[in-house]
């Protein structure tokens, strides 16, 4: 989309008196003129600061390190499809509503479009695209494949991680804990009854 | 979208002629009232002779999809996941404003912007924008985020112009006219037998409005595209259920020739009849990619879906209908109207499926500043049937009379397209009919249940698809079809149908699709494909078997029409020893494989399908929430060919009626004109947690095989959202008459219900 | 996303420094809220401070019986405290209700205090409405099925997004800030505040540079408490009106009451009205009838949000029947 170009400086506290006595001294109509080449000041002591443009993030992805030179704004989604070619993980809505970027961090189902890559330096991200061992699929794979709990497949590989997080956490899952912990994902071919079914039919995931 | 009983509206006032980039029109089968026609088509030798096997070895089992194992563990490439070795990111600048004229486009800062490649304007200045979204610039920048900043870089001035938004904004008297020839383009008033006589015949009669609402197609995958240049050359990688379609409109809107362009899908997520072209997104990235004479990703974000890549368009009528006290429907009058967005046509079959024998309808389409419409699962479908299907309970009871039964008295005469008499009464005991009680649950409590009934139909026939089949001296049987799966299967469809045909395994068939490089193939729409893509890869490998046993016949001594390919072997019929292993008999081709051309042709596929859906609900009449608790779908598919996955199809269908009916909506503020839900989250979509328990039956019957096969993507969507509506009437005792069933609507019904002494 | 400088401080200290900033500096915990808003250009911070080291983790037993509660503790791990349930009932169903399994897993209590609302006039930039620098709230004459039905004087109509904001004041929270000038104690209720043309871009008392660290439960004595929540939905949704009640009782009389809606107002809302009610009654349907009834007494709903009354005088009720062990619907 484009900013309004009529409000063009809008944002909840992009309206501060000293960005707009900025804004205006430059003779410029639009906050998006500030975007980039922002002044950061000083560094304050303490902690180190980084970015706005490009550092070193190093993840831990399936195990294997992943080195990255990115923006601090980049997020453990993008970092990984646009940086790293890791693209089992989709990117549905991009706002933490539809669930097909879902991964598995340090043990716990997370909408990795909503988590900075920088945040997640020293955890273990877990992907779909980890979850087999060579030709031999994961039980939650099996059981999505086996029940046919997927047709265009864009949702899916979401969908499994959050299975797996649950079955995790939950081996025999409530039929209560089963839906509960599937509400975060959205499938829009309709398979949910089968992801139901194949959820529930898994006996057992490996210890992690 | 085309519909027999209205006349395609005059050519849409303004903006189109359609841009580049426009979606073509819509050519998915929308039939009118009218029955679809059963295939009388002559039918050919080749068909004749690949008729379906009586008794199949793999048609009708329940095959797991060949790409499962690369859909389950991330392997599988969406166009969204092709990165191409220094791709650019393509990013949309597109009017915030409901209807505006571009008064300025200022690109300057937006080709300074760090990591910018490429920026073009897509609009003139001077053009006017007719919906929020419509695109006006672009950008491609080096990476995703940068390219963000410069489309936000790109400085349009905008003069704001008045808009309408809905059917009363566009349809008030003093209405600013926003659309060149007005914002309501009539259609033609048809009428059938004599509404005098009708209304004369009926000893009750009904009057009232209905209405469903718009919807967005929200694939989870968005539209966009991959293009590349070589020379003057493009590969697109898109997200498009038309391969071939896709091809030619980036041809035709770039001025290329199609020889030129190549369309890569091998996987896609999700269309729903939204994704046949390029549109402006697909030649905008094609441009940038030339322009910055690099790779070029742009797919569409979120917003961008909501606002511009087609949606379900709203529908009404306002209707008066008669019944005679034995409960035989007289006469049908109705005035509609149709909202497809800024210059965009919306029809809908109406009367549904009921023989009414006597109508009369008048159909207006509205343009509104919005998106426009696309095609979307069963086109007309939902709406025709919401719109019908209310008003047959509201009939019922006028006459005193079951659903089903009312129902079962006014459905067409019975053929094999025309089930429904059988469906309701097997459906009706299948579901428990009998416990449902009369209309408005009398048990005490907050929480009433109660049960609905609906039933659809659709097309679905097969058509003009492609193949090619190379048989090689190692045993490889390949088959090629330029078709693509828009998720119902159609690789594994593919695969199944040639390993049948040449009996043997499934893992011995290599099939390529997904690619316009392979023979041509139809858009995967109006439920065309399985139905298209299945005789014409029966037929192919068919002429490629004949091919091989013409060559394997002399060294058995026997003439080739004596032969046969089942159970991994090619031997004579009826003397499974008398012949070789396939591998054996594939070392006799040579040299030369076998390369056979072949298509889809009459006699092995049908159109015509017909369904019933039965729901039960919970109301909670103190909070207006509605609960499903079951839906119960009979569908018939002509010959089934992978169980498992039709089966599927039939749960998406309801799945996603279910959240047509309750949930989804497009919500545009009715002041600026501009939507305040374009995202997933307050654009409220079905999840696990919403989901009944849902039993499909299809319907598998000699006779319904016997027809050869039916598409089957579109007709289970087309009632759930009717029979849900028409089960909380029963719980409530009060009628909804328009979508979606959210609380307030409820609530309000039951007010106005109390407050008329009907409750 | 505009680009953003990073800083990960290791204390609160560290942390309240790194905030006070010439341009926009904004704290991330859980980013649930925020990454979304500045994807949407709703915030646009020069620069993040990560406090999800900085801020404690932890739910940590108060000499009173009561429990202090860390900003940084997530949303799951509150929904699965055994100190929670056992203590505080309607914060555990609370957390347990928000968002979906992926929000709670991230998302923190600090988090859900001062998440921005989801009205979604704030939620587009194309509404520059009071909340983002604008003069006028689109609410009254727009879309406004979800907005407030109480505290509807203006000049913004929003409802209070966080869930755990309505037990907390029902439970009579306190909130520890931490900024420049030290620390502070505010009590849950004082903490939210009504819009008024000045402060109308906030929806609390803290300043920007300063850090919601704990929320402090007093111990609960002998009451007994019910949350009722209405959805849409059943699956990822926002409320359409919730309640907390707190009762404490005196055999089977209802002694004092506490009685605060969410979903329903600019700020949680309590209806001292629907208290009133309840006080000297035992905890019965005619009890919980007469306090949904008086809960929404004064409610000044707008254009095309009536519905919610009902909603609301619904989830009142049953609220209260759940506080007395009562099944409801």
């Amino acid at each position: 989309m484009a900013p309004n170009d009529e409000h063009p400086d809008k944002s909840e506290r992009g309206s501060a008196v000293s960005r707009r006595a900025f804004l205006k001294t430059a003779g410029v109509s639009s906050l998006a003129a500030s975007v980039v080449g922002v002044e950061v000041g000083a560094q304050p002591a303490g902690p180190p600061m980084v970015g706005p443009g490009e550092t070193a993030v190093h993840l831990m992805v399936n195990g294997k390190r992943v080195d990255l030179q990115i923006e601090p704004r980049v997020t453990l989604l993008n970092a990984l499809r646009n940086h790293a070619d890791i693209t089992g993980n989709k990117r549905g809505c991009d706002r933490g509503a539809c669930g097909a970027c879902t991964m598995i961090v340090d043990g716990r189902a997370v909408y990795s479009c909503s988590t900075l890559a920088i945040e997640v330096q020293g955890k273990q991200v877990r992907t779909v695209d980890g979850l087999a061992v060579g030709n031999k699929l994961h039980p939650v794979q099996q059981a999505f494949y086996d029940h046919d709990a997927l047709m265009c497949g864009f949702c899916t590989p979401g969908f499994i991680m959050a299975s797996v997080a649950l079955l995790e956490k939950h081996p025999t899952p409530t039929p209560t804990q089963l839906r509960k912990g599937l509400d975060g994902n959205i499938c829009r071919c309709g398979t949910f009854k089968r992801i139901r079914e194949a959820v529930a039919s898994v006996k057992g995931v490996p210890h992690v | 979208m085309s519909n027999p009983r209205i006349p395609d509206p005059a050519p849409a006032p303004q903006p189109p002629p359609a841009r580049p980039g426009d979606p073509p029109p819509t050519t998915f089968p929308t039939a009118g009232s009218a029955q679809p026609p059963v295939d009388t088509q002559p039918i050919s030798a080749d068909a004749k002779k690949w008729a379906w096997p009586e008794k199949p070895t793999l048609l009708g089992t329940r095959v797991k999809r060949v790409d499962g194992p690369n859909k389950v563990t991330g392997r599988a490439k969406y166009t969204f996941d092709i990165n191409r070795p220094g791709m650019l990111f393509g990013k949309i600048a597109r009017s915030p404003y409901a209807h505006a004229r571009i008064a300025a486009i200022d690109l300057s800062q937006a080709e300074k912007a760090p990591g910018v490649k490429a920026v073009l304007a897509w609009k003139e200045v001077g053009a006017e924008v007719m919906f929020q979204g419509d695109p006006v610039a672009a950008v491609a920048a080096d990476t995703d985020e940068r390219a963000v900043d410069a489309m936000r870089l790109i400085r349009v001035r905008y003069e704001q112009l008045p808009h309408v938004i809905s059917d009363a904004q566009a349809t008030a008297p003093g209405a600013p006219v926003v659309f060149k020839g007005g914002n309501t383009t009539p259609g033609s008033t048809e009428e059938t037998g004599s509404l005098s006589d009708g209304f004369k015949q009926a000893a009750h009669t009904i009057e009232a409005n209905y209405s469903t609402h718009v919807i967005t197609h929200c694939c989870m995958e968005s539209h966009g595209s991959v293009c590349e240049w070589d020379g003057d050359k493009l590969t697109a990688w898109i997200s498009t259920q038309a391969v071939h379609g896709s091809k030619q409109g980036f041809a035709q809107g770039l001025k290329i020739p199609e020889a030129n362009v190549r369309t890569i899908t091998e996987y896609m997520g999700g269309g729903f009849g939204s994704k046949v072209g390029p549109d402006a997104q697909g030649l905008i990235c094609a441009q940038l990619a030339k322009l910055a004479k690099a790779p070029v990703k742009l797919m569409l974000d979120r917003k961008e879906e909501q606002l511009d890549s087609g949606n379900r368009p709203g529908a009404s009528v306002r209707v008066k209908a008669g019944v005679t006290a034995e409960g035989k429907l007289t006469a049908w009058e109705g005035t509609s109207l149709g909202s497809g967005g800024a210059g965009a046509a919306a029809g809908f079959p109406l009367p549904y499926l009921y023989d009414f024998p006597n109508r009369k309808r008048t159909h207006t389409d509205v343009y509104i500043n919005a998106g426009r419409q696309r095609a979307m699962r069963a086109p007309g479908h939902p709406q025709g049937c919401f719109l019908t299907e209310i008003m047959m309970d509201e009939l019922a009871d006028i006459v005193k009379m079951d659903p089903v039964a009312f129902r079962i008295n006014n459905v067409p005469a019975v053929a094999a397209n025309t089930m429904w008499a059988e469906y309701f009464t097997s459906g009706a005991k299948t579901f428990g009919w009998d416990k449902r009680h009369p209309t408005g649950d009398k048990t005490p409590g907050p929480i009433k249940t109660g049960m609905g009934v609906s039933a659809h139909r659709w097309g679905g026939g097969g058509r003009g698809a492609q193949v090619h089949c190379d048989i090689t001296s190692d045993g490889g049987l390949v088959v090629k079809c330029g078709t693509q799966d828009i998720g119902t299967g159609t690789r594994t469809i593919v695969t199944m149908v040639a390993a049948e045909t040449a009996g043997l395994p499934m893992s011995a068939i290599k099939a390529e699709i997904g690619d316009s490089r392979l023979p041509f193939a139809g858009a995967s729409g109006g439920s065309t494909t399985c139905a298209g893509v299945s005789p014409a890869v029966r037929i192919t490998v068919g002429k490629a078997l004949d091919a091989l046993f013409e060559r394997v016949a002399p060294q058995l001594g026997v003439k080739a029409d004596t032969l046969v390919a089942s159970g991994g072997r090619v031997h004579v019929k009826g003397s499974p020893a008398k012949g070789f292993t396939w591998k054996e008999a594939c070392k006799l081709v040579g040299t030369e494989p076998i390369s056979v051309d072949g298509k889809w042709e009459p006699g092995l596929s049908a159109a015509g399908t017909c369904g019933v859906q039965f729901a039960e609900v919970e109301v909670d009449i103190e909070t207006g929430i509605v609960r499903v608790k079951r839906v119960l779908a009979i569908q018939d598919c002509g010959l089934i060919v992978d169980r498992l996955t039709a089966e599927s199809q039939v749960h998406g269908g309801v799945i996603s009626s279910l959240s047509f009916a309750l949930f989804e909506d497009r919500i545009l503020d009715r002041n600026t004109g501009q939507m305040v839900n374009p995202n997933m989250e307050m654009y409220l979509l079905a999840g696990m947690s919403d989901i009944p328990q849902i039993d499909a039956v299809l319907v598998d019957s000699p006779e319904q095989r016997a027809r050869g096969v039916i598409g089957i993507g579109e007709p289970p969507t087309v009632s759930t959202s009717a029979a849900i509506a028409n089960a909380v009437r029963n719980a409530i005792g009060v009628p909804l008459r328009s979508l979606p069933l959210h609380p307030h609507k409820i609530l309000a019904a039951m007010a106005q219900g109390k407050a008329a002494g009907t409750l | 996303m505009k680009a953003f400088a990073y800083v990960n401080p290791a204390n609160e200290k560290d942390a309240v420094a790194a905030l006070k900033f010439d341009g926009v500096a904004m704290p991330l915990a859980g980013g649930q809220d925020l990454l979304a808003r500045m994807k949407d250009f709703i915030a646009e911070p020069d620069r993040i401070v990560n406090v999800k080291s900085a801020l404690d983790g932890t739910i940590a037993p108060m000499p009173d019986g009561g429990l202090k509660i860390g900003a940084a503790v997530r949303m799951a791990d509150l929904a699965e405290n055994a100190a929670v349930r056992r203590l505080y009932p309607a914060v555990l169903e609370a957390a347990g209700e928000v968002g979906t399994p992926q929000i709670r897993n991230q998302g923190t209590v600090g988090g859900n205090l001062n998440q921005r609302p989801r009205c979604w006039y704030f939620r587009n930039e194309e509404f520059v409405c009071f909340k983002k620098g604008g003069n006028r709230c689109f609410a009254p004459t727009g879309e406004n099925q979800y907005h407030a039905i109480f505290g509807n004087q203006g000049p913004s109509h929003i409802v209070h997004p966080s869930s755990l904001a309505v037990p907390f004041v029902a439970y009579g929270a306190k909130f520890r800030t931490f900024g420049p000038q030290g620390e502070r104690e505010i009590p849950a209720a004082e903490f939210f505040t009504l819009p008024t043309l000045q402060n109308v871009k906030k929806e609390n008392v803290l300043a920007d540079d300063e850090l919601l660290t704990h929320v402090i439960l007093p111990a609960p004595g002998n009451v007994k408490s019910g949350h009722y929540e209405v959805r849409y939905k059943t699956s990822h949704d926002w409320p359409l009106a919730f309640a907390t009640v707190v009762l404490a009782m005196q055999g089977a009389t209802i002694r004092s009451a506490r009685v605060v809606l969410g979903a329903v107002a600019p700020v949680p809302w309590r209806s001292e009205d629907a208290e009133q009610a309840l006080v000297g009654h035992p905890i019965d349907e005619a009890t919980a009838q007469a306090a949904g009834e008086a809960a929404v007494k004064a409610a000044r709903p707008l254009s095309g949000n009536a519905y919610k009354i009902q909603i609301a005088r619904t989830a009142v009720k049953r609220a209260v029947l759940q506080a007395g062990g009562f099944k409801t619907a």
